[in-house]
């Protein structure tokens, strides 16, 4: 659990981050989105003290981290950069085992450590392990940089626009990743984005910062739903809120069962069923683009339902 | 045929028509330049100029680089070897003070062919081990034929088996003089640099002192040193005991020294700065000591820039060593500058040639070493 109690940060006379307090839940992911220059990256440099606090305390697990060494507190958080930052004189596996070496783990349990990392993040060990980043893509860099960051096993993983320098099909692939990395390792994630669709889809609670403040702290839901500030609201776009809000839950909780008798003629019978992560936004898009008034959705167990396009209207209202 | 070989093939083919060697009565004697057919004799210039019609026309053809070069070597290799054998044929009979020594047209010669050993090179782009190799090659060819005496009655062969005792001394002298000022700059110089990049307050007058002393030329910065170690040599008794004196090496080691610490330290300033912000935010990141970060990151970061300046100031050195035998501290510059008193040009050649053939080495293995250091690959 990571604690900020009233953090303040001044840069000669410009106030970047201002009083802020937020707690991040052991095994969460906390997204925190603004526009430029609003303090967000200033904020996640003062968990890892790259930055120190003006004033206020940052806690991690009830520990303030002013009492330990700066260096041992780093090894302990996995940070990832915008540029991946990795170096440029060494392989993409000696630059994954860097905090195992510094932690002088012995050889053998670094070489596996590094395999392990690699074959989660899904980069071949004989083929990219050996590369030196300039011949990695952007995509190969970025998972290298998230596996260095993993190396140890932190409880906590900084992340600053880690996807930002991605194309749209990458970067959609990247999140997955992280989301399924995440899910399976249990870290505590704070994630630096511009890109409220990401934080939306990744974070499970949202800070919106502006101006060196938080405007709010809540889960995607609620930060749509009721957006505390005009602000927040213009963030979010009001646009297309409504299919930001649909985006957020699987269409099959809205389906209703299949079979004889089961009300009007289902879609399409011979239209495959949609997959079970279907989200409601997808599910009504599909609608609209058919023109069907129902589409049918598979559940993860394997049985089917029918989506009906009216409860999709009165779901992309909340209540 | 690319233009750079197209280039030097004329002046090749042009040079019999210059005079090969030049034969001297004795060694300070006017010189009088012979033909290549009063050099060779009749058989030996139409074997020469048959030689290198031949190796002309294979450069000419020759579409692969390594063909090339090879030739190119051989060609350097034939040249030098006809000269030795002009000295030994104008030579023969005659009284024992007869010098005989390279003509305008073995220079011509000789300079072509080197330049298309070179350029030829070029054009393998070879790896950096294989350049290392080929250095190797060349030096152990350059000392094959001066040992095997096909060269010894060349005059400036003549000179040093007058001197060879004082030619080695005077080399060591030499070497030490160049890499031990270049070995204490870097000494001084790196970590001036690093120290730079972190107070940098300092930077701009350090550097600017630096590139004031660059300016003074070295005969003046030799004098200049001349007072003030005379002065500790007279004042500082473990200065003296050192071997410090007003004149000799110290000056000399001393403005080498001092002319070397601009080029190390503004590269190692250059190289650490160009060190991407991103790198050593994720070095701080990863929890990175200070110390960590400058050995394993920064500096080997640095190195290729570095090391670059290593090769600068390894070669100035070596030439600007030359200019301290004026104010006694010895080195090659000792023949020239005796040479030049004497108006001995096999003396000046004697002082000159391992010079610059030890700045070509030099140069050429640091290139190949700034080659070989990581992510310098292309
Ligand atoms: N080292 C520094 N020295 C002085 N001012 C700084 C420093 N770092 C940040 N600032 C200032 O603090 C404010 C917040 O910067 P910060 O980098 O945290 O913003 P950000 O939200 O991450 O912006 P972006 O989205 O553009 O990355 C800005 O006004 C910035 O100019
Ligand atoms: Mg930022």
């Amino acid at each position: 659990m990571i604690e900020l109690q009233s953090v303040t940060k001044d840069f000669a006379g410009v106030r970047a981050v201002n009083d802020v307090s937020l707690t991040v839940e052991q095994g969460t992911v906390a997204a925190v989105v603004g526009t430029s220059g609003s303090g967000k990256s200033t904020l996640l440099r003062m968990v890892n003290r790259l930055i120190e606090p003006t004033s206020g305390r940052i806690l991690i697990d009830g520990a303030d981290t002013a009492g330990v060494p700066a260096p041992d507190l780093r090894r302990r958080i996995g940070y990832v950069i915008q540029d991946h930052g990795l170096f440029p004189h060494w392989s993409a596996a000696r630059n994954i085992a860097t905090v195992p070496v510094l932690l002088r783990w012995p050889r053998a349990q670094v070489r596996t450590r590094v395999r392990e990392l690699m074959e989660m993040l899904q980069l071949d060990p004989d083929v990219i392990g050996p590369r030196l980043p300039h011949e990695l893509s952007g995509g190969q860099a970025q998972r290298v940089g998230v596996a260095r960051a993993l190396a140890v096993r932190p409880e906590l993983l900084l992340m600053d626009e880690p996807f930002g320098a991605l194309d749209p099909v990458i970067r959609a692939q990247a999140q997955a990743d992280l989301a399924r990395v995440q899910k399976r390792l249990g870290t505590t994630v704070i994630l630096v984005t511009h890109d409220m669709a990401e934080a939306i889809r990744l974070g499970d609670r949202i800070a919106v910062m502006r101006a060196g403040r938080v405007e709010q702290f809540a889960a995607p839901a609620d930060i749509i739903a009721r957006p505390a500030t005009p602000f927040v609201a213009d963030l979010l776009g009001e646009g297309d809120r409504a299919f930001r809000y649909l985006s957020l839950r699987p269409a099959a909780d809205l389906a209703r069962p299949e079979g004889p008798g089961a009300g009007p003629a289902a879609g399409d019978a011979d239209a495959p069923p949609l997959s079970p992560g279907t989200t409601m936004a997808e599910a009504l898009s599909e609608m609209i683009w058919t023109g069907r008034d129902h589409v049918r959705v598979a559940r993860a167990d394997g049985t089917g339902g029918t989506v009906s396009r009216d409860d999709l209207i009165r779901a992309g209202r909340p209540e | 045929m690319n233009g750079g070989t197209r280039l030097l093939i004329l002046p090749l083919a042009l040079s019999p028509l210059l005079p090969f060697a030049v034969f001297r009565a004795n060694r300070i004697a006017e010189a009088e330049p012979r033909s290549l057919v009063a050099a060779l004799g009749g058989g030996g210039a139409a074997l020469a100029v048959a030689g290198l019609a031949a190796m002309i026309g294979a450069l000419v053809l020759a579409r692969r680089a390594q063909v090339r070069t090879v030739v190119a070597a051989a060609l350097v290799v034939a040249i030098l070897l006809a000269m030795g054998w002009a000295a030994a044929r104008l030579t023969a009979g005659g009284p024992p003070q007869v010098r005989v020594g390279p003509g305008a047209g073995f220079w011509v010669a000789l300079v072509s062919a080197g330049l298309l050993v070179v350029d030829a090179r070029a054009r393998l782009h070879p790896r950096p081990a294989m350049r290392l190799a080929i250095v190797a090659v060349a030096v152990a060819i350059g000392a094959a034929i001066l040992w095997s005496g096909a060269l010894s009655q060349l005059s400036i062969m003549q000179e040093y088996g007058n001197r060879s005792a004082s030619f080695w001394r005077e080399g060591a002298r030499h070497l030490w003089l160049a890499f031990g000022s270049f070995a204490a700059a870097m000494l001084a110089g790196v970590p001036l640099g690093i120290g730079l990049t972190r107070a940098r307050r300092a930077s701009a007058p350090v550097l600017g002192l630096l590139t004031m002393l660059q300016t003074i030329p070295s005969m003046a910065l030799f004098g200049m040193l001349i007072a003030p170690l005379a002065w500790i040599a007279a004042n500082v008794p473990a200065a003296h005991a050192l071997g410090i004196r007003g004149i000799g090496a110290a000056p000399a080691f001393a403005a080498l020294f001092l002319y070397s610490l601009l080029p190390i330290v503004a590269n190692t300033v250059v190289g650490l700065t160009g060190v991407p912000r991103s790198v050593t935010e994720a070095a701080d990141g990863m929890g990175l000591t200070r110390r960590q970060r400058l050995t394993s990151v920064d500096v080997p970061l640095a190195l290729p820039v570095i090391v670059s300046a290593a090769r600068i100031v390894l070669v100035q050195n070596i030439g600007m060593a030359t200019v301290g035998a004026l104010i006694g501290a010895g080195g090659f510059g000792t023949f020239v500058f005796q040479g030049i008193g004497q108006t001995a040009t096999d003396l000046i050649l004697l002082g000159a040639l391992p010079t610059v053939a030890l700045a070509f080495a030099t140069s050429a293995v640091l290139d190949a070493l700034i080659g070989m250091l990581p992510g310098t690959a292309r």
